[in-house]
């Protein structure tokens, strides 16, 4: 069983480290893809000084762009399973076994690590609580599954979904626009509770300024998914 | 011939089919997207050269003013014009994303064969 941790990360030299080393303790049997997305800073020597495996884009394509380009690696190099991870330190390494498990059983296609239990002082600000709620509610109505929590980036694919999501991936706020393009297309999605870490370094893609495009753009994408033919 | 919104629209006619030519005869404009440009002006030289032509088509749309209907005729293919550029841009730029990938993918196989 091939597994590669994909690792998106843009200016995350203060934390990449930390987050491949923990990695590397917590599940040595992988592979781990650093895809630095155009960084300013020394994200990519910081990534293959720890051990990783680094693929730099000559400039930032977006979070969409360069997980894709992870997932278009994992496809080449015949990867069984891939895991997404956030680089700044989020998303606990620990829960990368449970999150695999329904894959090697079977059971699933794909499995979202969802913070819905947050038992960790998670803080979040009430504009993105409130954009959660809302695409929970958007998502679960689209695709007849409830979903917690649809903007986790923590998530782990089987080959199949592997393979499409090489062809095929959103450009730009891929999270909740992947879940309903995946269950379109009858992939079995499962969400497994996580426990969410404070971000450890850098600052959120997420600005208050940029939230209100990304609502609207998000559920324009959502809407007009539904309308699309199943075929692409 | 005196100076009018029929002369102008004339004169620009003819001048820019000549530019647009000359643009692809120089490769600076691909055919493909020339063929809509070319179109237009010839559309316009009709139009606006045989007066009489315009103001039939005008009178059996109720416009008042025949040369309003060359301005709806113009602002309609802009809009046109404009929304099948976004879908050439669209596409280029997943084409432009995709080699990018291809590309640092490469750079990182050439690096790990050293």
């Amino acid at each position: 069983m091939k597994i590669l941790i994909i690792i998106p990360a843009y200016n995350e030299e203060t934390t990449i480290q930390k987050v491949i080393r923990s990695i590397n303790l917590k599940m040595p049997e992988a592979d781990i893809l650093v895809v630095n997305d155009g960084s300013t800073d020394d994200t990519s020597k910081k990534a293959s000084q720890a051990g990783a495996k680094v693929v730099d884009l000559p400039y930032n394509l977006g979070i969409g762009g360069a997980v894709q380009t992870g997932y278009i690696y994992a496809k080449e190099n015949d990867y069984d399973i891939a895991v997404q991870v956030d680089a700044d330190g989020q998303h606990d390494p620990s829960y990368i076994k449970d999150l695999i498990k329904p894959l090697i059983e079977n059971s699933a296609d794909v499995a979202v690590g969802s913070r819905y239990i947050s038992k960790t002082d998670y803080r979040s600000s009430i504009c993105r609580r409130m954009g959660m709620v809302f695409f929970s509610f958007l998502v679960s109505l689209l695709t007849n599954q409830k979903f917690k929590d649809t903007t986790s980036g923590f998530r782990a694919v089987n080959k199949d979904v592997i393979n499409c999501f090489a062809n095929n991936y959103p450009d730009d706020y891929p999270e909740v626009d992947v879940l309903v393009k995946l269950k379109k297309k009858n992939f079995r999605i499962v969400e497994l509770p996580v426990q969410m870490l404070e971000r450890q370094g850098g600052k959120s893609s997420i600005t208050a300024f940029r939230s209100l495009y990304y609502m609207v753009k998000v559920s324009l994408s959502l809407i007009i998914g539904v309308l699309r033919s199943s075929e692409e | 011939m005196a100076i009018n919104i029929y002369s102008i629209s004339i004169a620009f006619s003819i001048l820019f089919l000549l530019i647009v030519v000359e643009l692809v005869r120089k490769n600076k404009l691909q055919e493909r997207y020339s063929l809509l440009w070319i179109f237009i002006s010839i559309v316009f030289l009709v139009l606006s050269s045989t007066s009489s032509f315009l103001d039939i088509i005008a009178k059996s749309l109720d416009i008042k003013n025949p040369p309003s209907l060359l301005f709806l005729l113009g602002l309609i293919y802009l809009i046109v014009y404009s929304l099948n550029t976004t879908v050439v841009v669209s596409k280029q730029n997943e084409r432009i994303i995709r080699l990018t990938q291809e590309l640092s993918l490469l750079k990182q196989k050439m690096s790990e064969k050293k």
